[in-house]
């Protein structure tokens, strides 16, 4: 009885922090979504349920949103290409060059988000260092214009979200026994068989919370397409946050917020199903 | 499948010898253990045959030819590990048959032959089990036959009964060597324990230190063995300090040992007036009544194990020898009379230890 009651104590924590800080705000929001729009006011009375008919119909939020989450993606796929080396020789290294590996791939993470794209927009000016130096090396002969273009927000995105992606992957990977990659090189298998065989499948607990969160974070990412990507193509989030503190308009910001946040949910069950499997079999 | 040929084996970790100088051969067929205390340099040995680490110097050779620069995906070698290493997210089927993936053979033939397998170590019904779903003697089982499934030219076993328990370690041990023999494979068996090792082996080597202490039949090892470590790490053995008198024959030396002369055989050559080692195992030595024994001594223990009671005499020279006792045979206190089977004596160079 005694126990029961510490049980349910040390779990009060947790349920008031997810209450008060996911719950209520998510159930605000999706109220939020079905009231009536009154310009000059946050919200007008009585409820409506036009703002999705409004978002279904109107081709460019659709279309926002299918670039944010196509983007989002290309993001992911990216950053597990890049990452997963990282990620192999973190788990092997071991001592100081693991603690010095751990710091450069948290080293994004240390830099506030403002200052981490000014520093992109500072290097990548028409007659920043990057141009400069390139230009003096003869490589190019003429300044490159990348400052407002996808390629630098996708680059710049998949930079700070690296960190999430090796992390996991890292731990995953030194959490296999060494023995069984031995053992498949003695059963005759390269190493191309044995990375394909055993070490993906066997990483994947790393592998899947890693895509998901760079996917969940991409569709999300505000500040750094604002900044570096400049008015050339529409994101979702920009939409959000005009609609909410340009126009103003509360109701239909929280509609594309609900639109946005259950997109990326639907796609994340989706992943999550589709790999069911396949963690099941590799789960410790 | 394959004879083998170690030559002058070395391996160094930083200032650590690892290996120094091992040789050893296998000859088609053979089972072969290294048998010594941790840290020996059996294991590194075994990783060196598998190709997981390549030796400074030294030489490998099977059927005649060097497989040093063959990469161990090539070698054609089954593994079993110690702790099993299995494919957690294969079933029971895809561990065995991964193996085959790398060689040709069709998909009917290869669901042939792990299935054979999997009845030989008498593992059918389990076909479709993840690894974490056996039990620690089912897994070996599967180490195993994955090892076997490819016909291997040799087979390396790492310690493969170390995580079992003692009822087990009996079984898996003879469907090892029955396997092994059935299929004649050339196997290699790493062990710490003496006692599985004799069991199992067509030849041992006692590893000490990185070198091969000796290297010959379990019978030579036990009775004969070649100096005072080697007698000790395979079995009960009590030594007595001996001066050579003279050589009588071929192998056969007298020497004062524990305050007596005696005729044993021993691993000469020896010098007259040489120290040395006789090694007299507990069943060589008996107590008896009427006064016969060749040694003299106290009783100074007695433990009483049922069916034995184990003893420890004091020789005048103050050695303490071990030795089996009908119970109620003895007890503490008393002069008695040991005799020494000389036959099953054995005489050894004092080896700085």
């Amino acid at each position: 009885m005694k126990r029961r009651r510490l049980r349910l104590a040390l779990v009060l924590p947790a349920v008031v922090l997810l209450g008060v800080f996911l719950i209520l705000p998510y159930a605000e929001m999706v109220t939020m979504s079905f009231r009536a729009s009154q310009p000059g006011m946050m919200y007008g009375q009585g409820y409506t349920s036009g703002h999705y008919q409004t978002v279904m119909t109107g081709g460019h939020y659709l279309e926002a949103l299918v670039r944010s989450l196509s983007m989002a993606l290309v993001i992911t796929t990216i950053c597990l290409v890049v990452s997963y080396p990282i990620a192999w020789h973190m788990s092997r290294a071991r001592d100081r060059k693991a603690l010095l590996l751990y710091a450069c791939v948290a080293s994004p993470l240390m830099i506030g988000v403002l200052i981490r794209n000014f520093g992109w927009m500072v290097m990548i000016n028409v007659d920043g260092p990057l141009n400069r130096a390139l230009l003096s090396l003869g490589v190019i002969d003429r300044p490159l214009r990348l400052l407002f273009t996808q390629g630098l927000v996708v680059l710049a995105l998949v930079h700070v979200f690296t960190p999430f992606m090796v992390l996991p992957i890292n731990n995953a990977l030194r959490n296999i026994n060494p023995a069984v990659l031995e053992a498949s090189r003695s059963l005759g298998a390269g190493r191309l068989a044995t990375f394909w065989k055993v070490i993906l499948p066997l990483s994947f607990p790393g592998v899947q919370p890693g895509l998901i969160l760079v996917f969940v974070l991409a569709t999300a990412a505000y500040v750094t397409p604002a900044l570096l990507g400049g008015q050339m193509v529409t994101l979702m989030p920009t939409l959000v946050v005009q609609t909410l503190v340009g126009t103003f308009d509360w109701p239909l910001g929280a509609t594309l917020a609900v639109m946005m946040a259950t997109a990326a949910l639907v796609a994340v069950i989706l992943f999550s199903l589709a790999t069911h499997r396949l963690m099941e079999r590799v789960r410790a | 499948m394959s004879s083998v040929e170690i030559s002058a084996l070395s391996k160094r970790y930083g200032p650590a010898v690892a290996l120094d100088g091992v040789d050893l051969t296998a000859k088609q067929g053979e089972l072969v253990s290294l048998l010594g205390p941790s840290g020996c340099g059996k294991t590194t040995a075994l990783r060196c045959i598998a190709g997981f680490i390549d030796p400074d110097g030294g030489d490998i050779k099977a059927d005649g030819a060097s497989i040093l620069a063959t990469p161990s995906a090539k070698r054609d070698f089954g593994v079993v590990f110690q702790n099993y290493a299995l494919f957690p997210h294969l079933t029971v089927t895809e561990n065995v048959g991964y193996g085959l993936l790398f060689r040709k053979c069709t998909r009917d033939e290869r669901a042939r032959r792990v299935c054979e397998v999997l009845d030989q170590v008498q593992l059918g019904g389990l076909e479709h089990r993840l690894p974490r779903e056996l039990s620690g003697g089912q897994q070996q089982r599967v180490a195993l036959a994955r090892a076997l499934v490819i016909q291997p030219r040799l087979l390396l076993l790492d310690e493969p009964l170390a995580n079992l328990d003692a009822r087990l370690r009996d079984d898996v041990r003879w469907l090892i060597r029955d396997v092994q023999q059935a299929s004649r494979t050339t196997a290699f068996y790493v062990t710490h324990d003496q006692a599985e090792a004799m069991a199992i082996s067509d030849k041992i080597a006692v590893m000490k230190n990185g070198k091969v202490a000796q290297f010959a039949s379990p019978r030579e090892i036990y009775q004969r063995p070649a100096e005072r470590y080697v007698a000790s790490f395979t079995g009960e053995a009590n030594f007595l300090a001996a001066v050579v008198e003279r050589e009588l024959g071929t192998g056969l030396f007298r020497v004062q040992a524990g305050g007596a002369t005696l005729d044993v055989r021993g691993a000469g050559p020896f010098a007259p007036r040489q120290r040395a080692v006789l090694l007299a195992r507990p069943e060589n030595l008996a107590i008896v009544h009427d006064g016969t024994g060749q040694l003299t001594g106290r009783i100074t223990k007695s433990v009483f194990l049922g069916a034995v009671q184990h003893c420890e005499v004091t020789l005048p020279d103050g050695t303490c020898v071990r030795l089996g006792v009908r119970p109620n045979g003895a007890s503490p206190g008393g002069q008695v009379s040991v005799r020494l089977d000389a036959e099953d004596a054995w005489l050894m160079p004092e080896v700085a230890a």
